[in-house]
């Protein structure tokens, strides 16, 4: 082929700024330790960057949603424990009190220390957090979550808040429950389940209390009608043959029938009567209604027990029953939030750890897409640098021929 | 034998001759740097009467080789614009500030941050600014593209005035050419024909030309477009090529109009930009293919953002206890007319609250098909376009167009996709009165913040349901679900059962003013329920009930849910389900969430649009729509990809410009030392010519001393 002047400058002088081009590109790589330095590199790559930096992104935000509740859920755990504790030194000192040689002056003494342990046990359930929000106060944490008033009638410490509860994220689907309302923990704890007389046709009543608290507290709540009062009445009518009936007055229906003895103990669902009576004769009782009340709420009522002069036995003695299973109930609830708060912080842990391999798996795929190979880019280097180094020795030399040089 | 010259003849002509041989060559040398030369030869004939003649001097050439390097010009141009603009672009989209991506997860992040603790200012603030940062990254992004745009036009504009200026010099030198060619019989003129050659190598690098030899044999050339429209005409006259746009002034269609002079009608002609090759060609189809589709793939990703965090906000309610507002403005359109209808009259768009994932990147030209007796529309025709005015397609390839639109003839009437229209003028329109909206194109660029008071985030759900203390069932809630706020008085069909003023609609307020809104739903046994208004007034007792889930939603379905609620599109708004066993008596009150600062419900739901798949895809309302990033990771991809195989187109057309590139110089590029050793060869002829001369001169003078 014939090959022109121009043709000579032209040919070396294209191969040359290729190589340079190359030369640019694979430094640029190697400098950046990129391989995808423009989406054009690797389009696809580029967008797989994209969602793959997207996830890393919320992968962070998770951990540091995961450390805030963590940290929420470990100061609940702190207040309920030492509710907890509180509590269980109230019900030793109940129980002491009802020993039979306490004095008038003793249970005074025992009542100061409830108090105290009262407006502790308060102090606790109106906890704030760092940012002094009521932390069971549920939505509305601004505003203080129990309010004490000693002269209310009824229930003297009464909640504000309400039932709100916030999550927390801590993976694309699971959000865990960060706070609970004091209304749960707290205010939904039933009192002594009890029951009241309500009329007698002939029939003495010498004792009428429960003997066995858990057989009472199931009759009432299988037959506890909230909506119809009059099927909470149950009546007692002496029948022949040394027998007693027991009827629903609402409906009607024979609820049971029992052996019977005038003068003697009986026993229907844990409630431990002593009566007398004829045929014909019957008493009537009612299933009180259920009453909620708060583990502060319940100490205040021991305390005015307490600091009441000239209390009856008999009136002691259930008070103290009604105490303790208050505080019972209450621990029962505060024990069921404490393990739910455990259940949840496994949860927060287990996602932190799944998040970390997560982690750790994203940035291994992103790393392997974008990152550049050193040792394949450093070896492409050199092969280019080769290349335009010897494009560059020749240029001139074949250049420089002309036969006008040799005329 | 025939030769009857004398020696003194034969010597002058091959004198001459190799005068004119070392002409040519002295001349190859001298032009070896000039752009666009062809080599020339000088070819001689011997006479029959002895000596040489005078010889012709021809450029030396080929044809096939020319016509490779014309087309290959065109392929490289094309590809040499659209690579260096697509650059540009792939360059913005690599830069990691500009990343939409990033901004996005910042944003949702920061949400996040203050949803673990709703009460924390400074946390909200971050919300705000890290929205405020994304806009701006969405601006910036915007803005770059629509300055691309611009600045196309200005390129549109030169390239097409420098491809004029050479169509006409293309005539001119025909006519230059005739000329000469009259002039000068044995000659070639071959500066011009290198001259009009280099011109029409330029014109093929702005567009794709097919030439040809004149059929009158004057070697004058025919140019015209590939696709067939003539620009140079055989007898020196050519047609130009100009710039405008329908509908859309900044949208430049590319025409091309006759130069008649005198009595003749002009006429212009529309030409398919795509086809039209080169670099203007390569520009349109950047246009086209990458920087239009990739402008309205952000707006739209812009607009599905704003829309879907300003709905959830909507749902909420905020720090000051109202129902949540705007947090960013969503721009609105102003329509354009086409060519033929009065530009005067006004047409104005805007997204439909809520319905922001339905939009696509369409344009929609609306075509008034029916006026009322004052002349407003009250009917039309919507069609989706492509950014460059092509039709859009549904899945079976069908163009989609909407007919018998109904129009209201106040306010805003809502059209498919998500877009709504006023013609806010006073009147005048006519049937066939033709609009063009842009939602998607300015869209990224155009939204601003609503708000910079951190509290008018509205991260608490305006409800709160309680269960009842005394409840003895064992039924607790697990959802409360908002789904319309819209505060209307009036009770238009979008009405919810809010008042605005931090409670929820008695029977004074409620439509139908019989019952108010239910707020309260009582328990008469563990299958049924009666839901009560906030005086306690029965609205309706549900029945048979077998799960909790938005018992709302079933009292609605029950016989005596009143016909004034139904009536309504979302009335009362809210909903809720619980799941355990309830007992008679149980009662769960829904209120407006008074003092709730602590609440975090909107906020999560607010973070989960990071997840929501909210930007459709296509036109066809079937497909499933995308999440925000994803559809961002998908702009990034297209246009890398379109970088990349411009990459590859361009590195193809390089080889090929210069394989044909190398073909012409081989044939008809100067090489120095052809040309010295012709420059040895001729000067020896010259002198062996000289030397003819003088030897019939000794002869001469040999014969006059004999005579003597």
């Amino acid at each position: 082929m014939r090959i022109s002047t121009n043709q000579i400058f032209d040919l070396n002088i294209r191969s040359i700024l290729e190589n340079q081009r190359g030369l640019s590109d694979t430094q640029q790589q190697l400098a950046s330790g990129k391989r995808i330095n423009k989406p054009s590199d690797d389009p696809i790559g580029a967008a797989q960057v994209v969602r793959l930096t997207e996830e890393l992104d919320k992968l962070t935000q998770y951990q540091r949603n995961n450390d805030l509740l963590a940290s929420s859920l470990e100061q609940q755990e702190a207040i309920l424990r030492s509710i907890n504790s509180s509590a269980n030194r109230a019900r030793v000192l109940v129980i002491q009190s009802g020993a039979g040689y306490t004095t008038d002056a003793d249970r005074k003494a025992i009542g100061a220390e409830i108090e105290q342990i009262r407006n502790e046990i308060l102090d606790l359930m109106n906890s704030q957090n760092e940012q002094g929000e009521y932390i069971f106060a549920g939505f509305q944490s601004e505003s203080q979550a129990f309010e004490f008033n000693p002269a209310a009638s009824g229930n003297k410490i009464t909640f504000s808040g309400d039932d709100g509860t916030n999550q927390v994220q801590l993976s694309d689907s699971v959000t865990v429950q960060s706070s609970t309302s004091g209304r749960v923990v707290f205010e939904d704890v039933f009192a002594r389940l009890n029951f009241s007389l309500s009329g007698s046709a002939g029939i003495t009543v010498n004792q009428a209390s429960i003997s066995q608290q858990g057989t009472f507290d199931n009759f009432h709540k299988d037959n506890y009608d909230p909506v119809i009062a009059a099927n909470n009445e149950f009546r007692l009518t002496v029948i022949a043959g040394n027998q007693i009936e027991v009827s629903n007055v609402g409906t009607g229906a024979v609820v049971d029938t029992l052996d019977f003895q005038s003068g003697q103990t009986l026993n229907f669902q844990g409630i431990e009567f002593e009566l007398e009576g004829t045929v014909g004769n019957s008493v009537n009782f009612t299933l009180n209604d259920p009453e909620k009340k708060n583990i502060a709420e319940t100490l205040n009522d021991m305390f005015l027990v307490l600091t009441t002069d000239g209390i009856a036995d008999g009136d002691f003695r259930e008070a103290i029953n009604d105490v303790l299973v208050g505080i019972d109930n209450g621990l029962a609830a505060i024990g069921l939030e404490t393990s739910s708060l455990g259940g949840r912080l496994n949860v927060a842990q287990s996602i932190e750890e799944t998040n970390l391999d997560l982690e750790i798996a994203n940035k291994t795929a992103r790393s392997a897409i974008e990152d550049v190979d050193y040792a394949k880019a450093s070896a492409e280097f050199a092969k280019q640098e080769t290349a335009l180094s010897a494009a560059l020795q020749t240029f001139p030399r074949v250049t420089s021929l002309s036969l006008f040089d040799f005329l | 034998m025939i030769r009857s010259t004398d020696l003194f003849s034969i010597a002058t002509s091959g004198i001459n001759a190799s005068n004119r041989l070392l002409n040519t060559t002295s001349n190859n040398i001298a032009n070896v740097n000039t752009k666009g030369y062809v080599r020339e030869r000088t070819e001689f004939k011997s006479q029959l009467v002895g000596g040489v003649d005078i010889g012709t001097t021809e450029r030396v050439i080929n044809q096939f080789a020319q016509n490779q390097l014309r087309r290959d010009t065109t392929q490289l141009g094309e590809f040499q614009a659209f690579k260096q603009k697509t650059d540009g672009l792939d360059n913005v989209l690599a830069n990691e500030a500009n990343s939409i991506s990033t901004g996005l997860s910042e944003f949702f992040a920061a949400i996040q941050t203050s949803s673990d603790d709703p009460t924390n200012l400074a946390s909200r603030d971050l919300v705000l600014s890290d929205g405020q940062a994304l806009l701006r990254r969405m601006q910036s992004l915007s803005n770059f593209m629509l300055d691309k745009e611009q600045e196309l036009n200005l390129e549109f504009e030169s390239q097409v005035n420098r491809a004029n200026s050479l169509i006409q010099s293309i005539g001119e030198l025909n006519e230059a050419i005739i000329v000469a060619n009259g002039n000068a019989r044995f000659d070639a003129p071959g500066a011009l024909l290198n001259e009009r050659d280099l011109a029409i190598n330029e014109l093929a690098s702005l567009m794709s030309i097919e030439v040809r030899e004149s059929p009158n044999q004057n070697d004058s050339k025919v140019v015209n477009l590939t696709s067939g429209e003539s620009l140079v005409l055989e007898d020196g006259s050519f047609n130009i090529l100009e710039l405008g746009g329908d509908a859309d002034p900044t949208f430049k269609q590319l025409q091309l109009a006759t130069s008649f002079t005198g009595a003749k009608q002009n006429t212009t002609l529309n030409i398919f930009e795509d086809q039209l090759g080169g670099s203007i060609g390569g520009l349109f189809r950047y246009r086209d293919e990458v920087l239009n589709p990739a402008q309205r793939d952000l707006g739209q990703l812009a607009l599905a953002f704003t829309d879907a965090v300003n709905t959830q906000n909507r749902l909420g309610m905020d720090l000051d206890q109202q129902l949540g507002g705007d947090i960013f403005v969503a721009p609105t359109f102003q329509g354009l007319t086409y060519d033929g209808t009065d530009p005067n009259l006004s047409i104005v768009g805007q997204i439909t609250q809520g319905a922001g994932s339905t939009l696509t990147d369409a344009d929609y030209k609306i075509t008034v098909t029916s006026v009322t007796a004052t002349n407003l529309p009250d009917e039309v025709t919507v069609e989706l376009l492509n950014g460059d005015g092509s039709p859009k397609v549904d899945e079976s390839n069908a163009a989609i167009v909407f007919t018998n639109v109904l129009i209201n003839t106040t306010g805003f009437s809502e059209l498919p996709n998500g877009l709504e229209i006023e013609f806010d003028s006073a009147g005048g329109y006519g049937v066939g009165d033709e609009f063009l909206i842009q939602p998607t194109r300015r869209a990224a660029s155009d939204i601003e913040m609503a708000t910079n008071r951190a509290e008018d985030l509205a991260f608490a759900l305006p409800i709160r349901v309680d269960a009842d203390l005394d409840n003895l069932g064992g039924a607790t809630l697990v959802a409360t679900e908002v789904t319309n706020t819209t505060v209307d008085a009036a009770l238009g069909g979008q009405a919810s059962a809010f008042d605005g003023s931090g409670g929820i609609h008695d029977f004074t307020a409620a439509p139908g003013g019989a019952v108010g809104a239910p707020v309260q739903i009582d328990f008469t046994s563990a299958t049924s329920y009666e839901v009560r208004d906030v005086d306690g007034n029965l609205i309706v007792t549900v029945t048979g009930v077998t799960d909790y889930n938005n018992l709302l939603e079933q009292a609605s379905n029950t016989a005596g849910w009143p016909a004034a609620f139904s009536a309504l599109d979302n009335y009362p708004g809210y909903d809720f389900s619980l799941e355990g066993e309830a007992r008679a008596g149980d009662s769960f009150t829904i209120a407006y969430n008074t003092d709730g600062f602590n609440d975090n419900r909107n906020a999560l739901a607010m973070g989960d649009l990071q997840r929501a798949n909210t930007v459709q895809l296509s036109s066809n309302s079937n497909s499933t729509p995308r999440t925000f990033h994803e559809a961002y990771a998908s702009v990034v991809s297209r246009v890398g990809e379109d970088a990349a195989s411009a990459d590859v187109s361009l590195q193809a057309a390089e080889a090929m410009f210069a394989d044909s590139t190398e073909w012409n110089q081989a044939i008809s590029g100067v090489s120095l030392d052809e040309e010295a050793a012709n420059l040895v060869r001729f000067q020896q002829t010259y002198a062996a010519a000289a030397r003819i001369l003088s030897a019939a001169q000794d002869m001469f003078d040999t014969i006059l001393s004999v005579a003597r």
